[in-house]
């Protein structure tokens, strides 16, 4: 039985001694001294054993094999259809057994009662009435969807997919930095980091007993069939993208692709007589369930954006007729609005009657007037985000901004307080990462990560084991986002303590 | 099969045939200019009559030289059929068909078109022109072969070979019908030397040299090679075999849809006439006439294509 003793840790090879953990930040890897944490020192000492030029190698060969595959996203802002291949680092990032277990039940814990949170804003509203969430809140998110009243769907799931976004801070205790519950995009960028580190460095994975994550499209594929409307046993399931020009194309023919059900657009699929069906060489054929990656906004004209090309009108009223199940649901972004995002921990304790597992970030509403006034005092001490946006977008970093970024953000908060919240900066955990400076050597450096893992609700929840981490590839930036210039890693949840 | 995905697979098949043909052309071409004596054909015009382009190509370009028609045939963005274009719509396809395609194809076709974004007058001249365009038809001989070797026969090959066949038979009848009527300078040229030399280089441009001397002789007959771009049976690129495969890949389309036989008319009568063609025959009533006959039968092919399986929007 080995023991963290008879693990000597100056056996490690030499490059680790070039390795210096940033100030302040908790490192995944290494101790403040130097030296390997225990909980993941098998798959430290198997990375720093290969040494920078063979980590080095395996990097070109892996961005080679992403681009000749064309495992690429799109950038909005640059000409139509530019694509890049989304950054990926060599060095995976592990959590061992008993830290996933608490992360699993945790995260568990909270999908269910962001689920049970839509469910009663478009049910009876009860967590309104008992004053738990304030109703203006709610009414004013720019996320709310009155179409979404009255629809009942199977097992009362409207949140089939969510993305947690997890952070470690300087104390290295895991928190929720915020919610994905709308189209949370990033799982197959897990699904092929893994298979190219498999393909990259076999004997690795294999000392290290890593969970598989290619169970999620299984897991996926069960849970939409379990949604399926009442009587039908052999659901037909489509996944409904805005087309090759969104940023997750890639993932949109990855999923349908690897789960074998059709890939299609809103020109594909018509309603009549409230149901779905999608128009085929031999005329139309019935769709039951429909996994969308389009927003609200445009999934059905005659009720939403009347402008969109990419929904198919009638598809709220087929939902409302039963005859359709959307995955997720109309109207869940209520959910994962980041002033509601406050009201979490209570909506765990007021539907489970349990307290939260996993602690979230601080999180200060500026409609409020004293807290504004509190945090506007400090601004360069916060980090403010718009409420009803995602994707990093329109975040600002106090501490990072210049006096007259600062000055700008003051204005558009006062003018619109009710749109901003402001939560403390994390000092993000920090992981060894392959980098190269300057055109100089590469070296392992740290870089700050985040993750998310995700979770699906079908008859019953599954999580996939880990999830995506995005790491900051520019020296001590904070953000992560593919859209800003982050990248990933993968990330390995080990079967047993190491 | 979505309607969409079936006319993206149809769309995809027949730039990437465009394409080849395109290369073909181009190459064959430059065979004839350099191996002919000086000033004895015109050049690179009587290609852009071939393919039909030529009012476009005056538009973008003052004179016929040499590298402007390579840079038109092959490079140039305001040729919708120029083959960086039609190698970007066939990609552009087949990154929303990834469901219903090998990843192999995927994986050639896409690294088809990133070699292709990086072309430049001056790759063409570096490899050398002959090499360019020989190496550049071997990769699309590298496509059909995956195409064939990983595609399960189902109702998306079948649609890509819709495609195929349909722009294949059209470019042969294009072809023929070019150095039939505007190749030669002359009408005493018929039946001299250049005129044969022209013969052999139509020939080539199909891959059919070796295939057509097996058959016929190494005599250069008008006839005889009317008769194996146009009538033979086992030639891949004549049109009646061509059209043989359409017509059998629509058969088959059909009764996956329970309806028995073809849905699309056109191609079961002209697949019919092709059968019971004649060389003689057609150039006594006028091969020119004939040649137009194919292509519009293939244009109402491709209108009962669309109006039975294609349209979606």
């Amino acid at each position: 039985m080995a023991t963290e003793n008879a693990r000597p840790t100056n056996s490690m090879p030499p490059v680790s001694a070039a390795y210096h953990p940033a100030e302040g930040a908790f490192d995944e890897m290494f101790r403040p001294d130097g030296s390997a944490r225990p909980e993941c020192s098998a798959v430290t000492e198997a990375v720093f054993g290969r040494g920078v030029d063979e980590l080095s190698k395996i990097h070109a060969s892996a961005e080679r094999m992403l681009l000749r595959s064309g495992v690429t996203f799109n950038v909005y802002g640059e000409s139509a259809g530019a694509e890049r291949i989304f950054p990926f680092d060599v060095v995976p990032r592990a959590i061992d057994s008993p830290t996933w277990a608490t992360l699993e039940s945790g995260l568990i814990q909270r999908v269910k009662a962001l689920n049970a949170f839509v469910a009663d804003v478009y049910g009876e509203g009860n967590i309104l009435k008992d004053g738990i969430v304030p109703r203006d809140l709610i009414m004013d998110s720019s996320q709310y969807r009155r179409g979404a009243i009255g629809i009942a769907p199977p097992h009362g799931v409207f949140i089939t997919v969510a993305g947690i976004d997890l952070v470690r801070d300087a104390a290295g205790n895991f928190c929720v930095l915020e919610d994905n519950v709308r189209t949370p995009s990033g799982v197959s960028y897990v699904i092929e980091n893994r298979l190219m580190l498999a393909r990259l460095m076999p004997d690795l994975l294999r000392e290290c007993r890593v969970k598989s994550v290619e169970r999620y499209l299984a897991d996926l594929l069960e849970s939409l069939a379990e949604l399926a409307p009442a009587g039908i046993d052999h659901p037909t399931i489509a996944l409904l993208t805005p087309g090759p020009y969104n940023s997750a194309f890639f993932e949109h023919v990855f999923l349908s692709q690897r789960m074998g059900i059709e890939l299609v657009e809103g020109r594909d699929l018509v309603c009549m007589d409230h149901k779905l069906w999608m128009k085929t060489v031999y005329g139309p054929k019935r769709v039951h369930v429909l996994y969308r990656r389009i927003d609200d906004d445009f999934l059905d004209p005659v009720v939403f954006r009347p402008d969109s090309m990419l929904g198919v009108s009638g598809l709220t009223a087929a939902m409302h007729a039963g005859a359709v199940t959307v995955a997720n649901g109309i109207g869940t972004g209520v959910a994962d609005d980041k002033a509601v995002f406050a009201y979490t921990p209570q909506m765990i304790r007021y539907y489970l009657g349990e307290q939260p597992i996993i602690p979230i970030v601080d999180t200060h509403l500026l409609r409020e007037h004293d807290v504004r006034a509190k945090v506007l005092l400090n601004l360069d001490r916060y980090v403010v985000k718009p409420t009803g946006a995602s994707g990093g977008y329109g975040v600002v970093i106090g501490p990072r901004a210049s006096d007259e970024e600062l000055a700008k953000l003051r204005t558009v908060i006062e003018r619109d307080p009710k749109g901003f919240i402001a939560q403390p900066m994390i000092t993000l955990s920090t992981h060894p990462t392959l980098v190269t400076q300057n055109g100089g050597a590469p070296k392992l450096a740290p870089r700050h990560v985040d993750l998310r893992p995700f979770v699906l609700m079908g008859a019953k929840p599954r999580v996939l084991a880990g999830g995506l981490t995005r790491v900051a590839l520019r020296e001590g930036t904070l953000i992560v986002n593919s859209s800003q210039g982050g990248g990933s890693k993968d990330t390995w949840v080990l079967e047993a303590p190491c | 099969m979505l309607r969409r995905v079936a006319s993206q697979l149809f769309w995809t098949a027949r730039n990437l045939e465009r394409a080849e043909w395109r290369a073909r052309l181009v190459n064959v071409n430059y065979h004839l200019l350099v191996e002919s004596p000086a000033g004895a054909i015109e050049g690179w015009t009587p290609l852009l009559a071939i393919t039909g382009d030529l009012d476009l190509y005056v538009t973008l370009y003052e004179t016929p030289a040499e590298q402007s028609v390579l840079e038109f045939f092959t490079l140039d963005d305001a040729n919708p059929s120029s083959i960086r274009r039609c190698i970007g719509y066939a990609r552009e396809n087949c990154r929303a068909l990834r469901n219903c395609i090998s990843s192999e194809m995927w994986a050639e076709i896409n690294s088809l078109y990133l070699d292709a974004n990086g072309w430049t007058y001056d790759t063409l001249q570096a490899a050398g022109i002959f090499e360019f365009f020989q190496d550049l038809r071997n990769r699309f001989y590298l496509v059909s072969g995956i195409v064939e070797s990983t595609m399960p026969r189902g109702a998306a090959y079948d649609f890509l070979t819709i495609g195929r066949t349909l722009e294949a038979a059209e470019n042969v009848t294009r072809m023929l019908d070019a150095k039939y009527h505007f190749l030669l300078p002359h009408p005493d040229d018929v039946g001299s030397q250049l005129d044969l030399q022209q013969w052999a280089a139509v020939l080539r441009s199909a891959s059919a040299l070796e295939a057509y001397i097996g058959t016929f002789g190494n005599a250069m007959n008008i006839e005889h090679v009317v008769d194996f771009l146009l009538f033979d049976k086992s030639f891949p690129r004549a049109a009646r075999y061509s059209i043989d495969r359409l017509d059998a890949a629509l058969e088959r389309v059909a009764s996956g849809g329970k309806e028995g036989a073809s849905q699309i008319p056109t191609a079961r009568t002209l697949a019919s006439r092709l059968r019971s063609g004649s060389a003689p025959g057609v150039i006594k009533d006028g091969l020119h006439e004939y040649l137009l006959g194919i292509q519009d039968d293939c244009a109402k092919i491709g209108g009962e294509l669309f109006a039975k399986y294609l349209r979606f929007e």
